[in-house]
């Protein structure tokens, strides 16, 4: 199986005539887990995001459901690469970077009302700033089985 | 066949995510609030400057198979459009959501929709093979085209679309786990991409989408 793993090749995109370069940017947010945070499923987006969505956020993202940076002011980048043209999905550094707020320098596109980011270089990495399990508790509460929590508890 | 709406189950990476009723999607700009009607939130976009070159591939050929086991090659899609998907048929996750979604949001183009073939590129030649794709396909009734190959034909087709494929896990019958990237695209009757698509925008939302580059 671990002859399937490819390595992807290095992002450099095959541009388009006469298309313009695009943009450098550096944003600050949170890595979400877009199907979550965009379906309203499991609740209002606060819901979705942080500590309380953490783990599953970490499951989606390894399951390859795309993953966003959500600025502060509401934009949601979807995110295509991270880091010298790695992929996202199944990519370790995104999986441990999962709720964290984190600042992020890459090239910004924009399609059909939507936002993408090449995440060129996580400058910063706040970690997982917005703590708010304890308003929302474990969204789904599923994602964290009872019994893990249960020995969690324990002394 | 199995609709988009009747899959708003069990999903998230390994079966923790509920599908949704996405009533409605943020765009670029825009918070969101998704109990807005999607029109509300996705204005007709105005006439645009150019647009800066996506990072998708150009003119990458494959040479594979598809379900019934009848060679495939690029060439025999050109003057159609594509969706194009990388997935593998017992894929539990993303597959088992985009697969249906491709497939209704086709349906609903109507026409148009009947004009372009919804594509799965797998990324697990070990278990699709040919009869492996028909079987596992099945259940998403004719409307996909399932594609295999072995792994020399299909390495640089994943890596000509940034596809990548990485064992994360097996599920509870010992089987492999994929992460793959999930990303539609749509390509033109050229074979090259016009553009790619999040996965996780609901079927009339991507046929939107895909409506304003059929004209």
């Amino acid at each position: 199986m671990a002859a399937l793993a490819v390595t992807l090749v290095t992002g450099a995109a095959r541009a388009q005539p006469g298309a313009p370069t695009p943009p450098m940017i550096t944003v600050t947010g949170e890595i979400l887990d877009t199907w979550c945070y965009l379906s309203g499923v499991m609740g209002q987006p606060d819901a979705v995001r942080g500590s309380a969505h953490h783990t599953c956020a970490v499951w989606c993202a390894a399951g390859g459901i795309p993953v966003g940076l959500r600025t502060d002011d509401g934009t949601l980048y979807m995110v295509l690469k991270l880091e010298g043209g790695s992929s996202v999905d199944g990519n370790p550094r995104i999986l441990s970077i999962q709720a964290n707020r984190v600042t992020a320098r890459g090239q910004a596109y924009a399609r059909d009302g939507l936002n993408y980011l090449v995440v060129d270089r996580v400058v910063e990495d706040l970690g997982l700033v917005n703590r708010n399990h304890t308003d929302f508790g474990v969204i789904p509460p599923f994602a964290i089985p009872d019994d893990v929590v249960e020995r969690a508890r324990r002394p | 066949m199995i609709a988009w709406s009747t899959l708003r189950r069990a999903l998230c990476g390994a079966a923790l995510l509920l599908l949704p009723s996405m009533a409605a999607l943020a765009h670029a700009g825009h918070r969101h609030d998704r109990r807005a009607a999607p029109e509300a939130v996705a204005p007709a976009p105005a006439p645009a400057p150019p647009l800066a070159a996506f990072p998708v591939p150009v003119g990458v050929d494959f040479a594979l198979v598809d379900q019934t086991g009848a060679p495939r090659r690029r060439a025999d899609f050109a003057g159609r459009h594509v969706l194009l998907f990388f997935g593998y048929a017992n894929c539990e996750a993303i597959c088992s959501a985009a697969i249906p979604a491709m497939i209704e949001t086709l349906d609903s183009l109507g026409t148009a929709g009947a004009a372009i073939d919804a594509v799965m590129i797998t990324v697990d030649p070990a278990r699709d093979t040919p009869e492996g794709l028909r079987q596992g396909l099945a259940k998403y009734g004719p409307g996909i085209i399932g594609l295999t190959g072995d792994v020399a034909a299909l390495v640089p087709v994943w890596r000509g679309f940034h596809v990548s494929v990485t064992p994360v896990g097996h599920d509870p019958l010992g089987q492999p786990i994929l992460a793959h990237g999930s990303f539609l695209f749509l390509l033109g009757p050229d074979g090259n991409v016009l553009t790619l698509l999040p996965p996780v925008l609901p079927p009339e939302r991507l046929a939107s989408i895909i409506r304003g580059y059929l004209r």
